[in-house]
């Protein structure tokens, strides 16, 4: 048995902290899938700047020899649909103030597919045009359909499907 | 109807009042959830509950007025029930009934009694045929002189004689004795065709000077009902009540014992649920019935404070399907209380006032309590009422509760906007306020007095 099984992980994440550093980085999600088409989807965020985005079939270039387990999920945003809060983040890094970002305007519950197990309406990277649905909002057993008020890609998804959101609450980025 | 206590209430209100529905949930142990619109984000209210739900924009017909908002923030949270407070949808039948059908509670009669209420004429009928007073006048209009003669002497002089068309002060005839009748009668038939194509004229009792006396209800909502007493809100300008008292000055404890049966009684066999304030002109010895609140009134501590009860905390028991926590004969009147009704407002002309409050001190200290959601640094946004507080006192007797307030005003400190707090301050010199002598009228000519000498 091996004394230290995460060290791996330990070092990756170490790693990332250093990058961040370097480049001036708020947020990074990371998300590898190891199968027949290894699937690699990052997502950076820089102080000042909108997001960067890069997702690319790729072989673990960087990764340890082993198939090491996923690096620890990022803690999930919060039910509200906030976004991660950066420590003392200038308000250009609050989604709500994004040029891009697209507000609920009502309150009620964030579906991001039509129904269980179908395909979600939008994903990141993905053109839109105006009025295409993004998400459903349910509220009073209604399900209301918030179409893109823009045509553009989308950037970031700021919700989860089935989270509660408030008026006024950021849902998307699209630009 | 549940029997178990709610583990968790929306409060579909702002300012002061949602901030007293607040402290009655955490007195409970019930959870409460603050909803408000983007300009009250930084509110007490939101601040003070549990949690907050962000439902709308400004304008209240789109956040506070806003239904589907409302029930979908009940959603996401699991509120069981709605307290509505005063204004915005307490009064709102529909409102009442949606929430029903989404199977939560609504903290207040039902909406059936809710509209009953609402229409004046319907509420007039109803109460009439319960035995509340009303004011005598004739079911339509008068075919002839003898027959308006015949009903004035059946109500005693004076009387109205009005315009079946009219409205607005036209087409209205006073007569303070029989002798006046003939000429009165005439008059208001002539000015009615002239001004409405119609002399179609009724008759009806003429209050003089009359107070505005209420009364405090409460039905189980199984036919059981109580009062406590009355308030006075007879100093009013515009319709708008400035200063209440309770109990009324100069209203004698039988007389309060009588009337507050006959509403007790009204109300129970209504099958009323929930706080309700029937409100009564009041003239020459005698109560006649103007409207039914069906909510609980912005005045209520002044109830609160001479019976020492919990207004909140029982529409709350109630909407649960819990008892009264007290029987009529628990409730004992002790002393007198005041409220003053602090506004965010310019004298003379009262013109609205928002803006950035630079300082807030409550007065404190034996028998005084400071109803108000604002904080140093708040800003009272222009959308919404002007109240910003309410100053209550309670002392043994009347004079002591003037005393009382007096002090208390001198210790509030509200800077930053113009606020009501100076009429109050001169109010209190007054020889009538001192000695409870005003009626409906008061206060409009002695604000109008006032202007006067000034200019």
């Amino acid at each position: 048995m091996t004394s230290k099984p995460h060290e791996p992980d330990v070092s990756f994440i170490r790693a990332l902290g250093e990058l961040m550093e370097e480049h001036q980085l708020i947020e990074v999600k990371f998300t590898r899938e190891y199968g027949k088409d290894n699937r690699l989807s990052i997502h950076l965020s820089r102080r000042g700047s909108a997001s960067l985005v890069s997702e690319a079939d790729a072989k673990p270039a960087t990764a340890p020899s082993a198939p090491a387990p996923a690096p620890p999920a990022q803690p999930t945003p919060a039910s509200t649909g906030q976004p991660l809060p950066a420590d003392s983040a200038p308000d250009s890094t609050d989604p709500a103030r994004h040029p891009g970002a697209v507000l609920s305007p009502m309150v009620g519950t964030a579906y991001l597919q039509a129904e269980a197990g179908a395909r979600p309406f939008v994903e990141v990277g993905l053109q839109v045009r105006e009025g295409d649905t993004l998400l459903i909002l349910e509220a009073m057993k209604t399900m209301n359909h918030i179409p893109s008020p823009r045509a553009g890609t989308v950037k970031r998804i700021l919700v989860e499907n089935e989270s509660s959101v408030e008026y006024g609450t950021p849902l998307m980025i699209i630009e | 109807m549940p029997s178990a206590m709610f583990d968790k209430i929306l409060i579909a209100n702002r300012g002061e009042i949602a901030l007293r529905i607040v402290r009655a949930c955490r007195e409970m142990g019930i959870a409460s959830v603050a909803v408000h619109s983007t300009a009250d984000a930084d509110a007490m209210h939101v601040r003070m509950a549990d949690e907050a739900i962000c439902i709308g924009p400004p304008p209240s017909l789109e956040s506070y007025l806003n239904m589907a908002a409302i029930i979908a923030a009940c959603e996401i949270t699991g509120a069981q029930a709605i307290h509505p407070g005063y204004g915005f949808l307490s009064e709102n039948a529909n409102f009442a009934q949606v929430i029903e059908d989404h199977g939560l509670i609504f903290i207040g009669p039902s909406a059936e009694h809710i509209r009953t209420m609402g229409d004046k004429i319907t509420a007039r009928t109803t109460m009439s045929t319960l035995g509340v007073p009303c004011v005598p006048g004739s079911d339509g209009s008068l075919p002839d002189l003898e027959t308006a003669q015949q009903l004035a002497a059946e109500f005693g002089y004076p009387v109205m004689i009005k315009a079946a068309a009219g409205g607005g002060g036209r087409g209205m005839k006073v007569a303070h004795t029989p002798a006046q009748m003939a000429q009165a009668f005439t008059s208001a038939r002539a000015e009615a065709k002239a001004a409405f194509g119609d002399d179609a004229v009724y008759i009806e009792k003429y209050l003089d000077k009359p107070r505005h006396i209420e009364v405090q209800v409460f039905g189980d909502g199984k036919g059981g009902a109580i009062h406590l007493g009355e308030r006075d809100c007879s100093l009013q300008r515009r319709h708008q009540k400035v200063l209440e008292e309770a109990p009324a000055p100069h209203i004698t404890p039988a007389q309060r014992a009588h009337i507050g049966q006959i509403c007790a009684d009204a109300v129970g066999r209504l099958g009323y649920s929930g706080a309700g304030t029937i409100e009564f002109l009041y003239d020459g010895g005698a109560f006649y019935f103007i409207e039914m609140n069906t909510r609980i009134q912005v005045e209520h501590p002044i109830t609160e404070a001479i019976f020492g009860v919990d207004l909140v905390r029982e529409q709350i028991r109630i909407a649960a399907g819990l008892p009264f926590s007290f029987a009529q004969d628990d409730l004992r009147l002790a002393g007198h209380a005041i409220e003053v009704r602090i506004n965010a407002e310019k004298l003379p002309d009262f013109t609205p006032c928002p803006g950035k409050i630079t300082q807030y001190h409550a007065p404190g200290g034996l028998g005084v309590r400071m109803d108000s959601a604002l904080y140093d640094g708040y800003v009272v946004p222009p959308f919404y009422d002007s109240l910003i507080g309410k100053l209550i006192v309670h002392g043994h007797d009347r004079a002591q509760a003037l005393a009382r307030l007096h002090r208390a005003l001198g210790e509030l400190i509200v800077d930053g906007v113009d606020s009501t707090i100076p009429l109050f301050r001169a109010l209190l010199q007054s020889p009538d306020i001192q000695a409870g002598d005003y009626s409906i009228h008061w206060l409009e000519n002695w604000l109008a007095e006032r202007q006067t000498q000034e200019s």
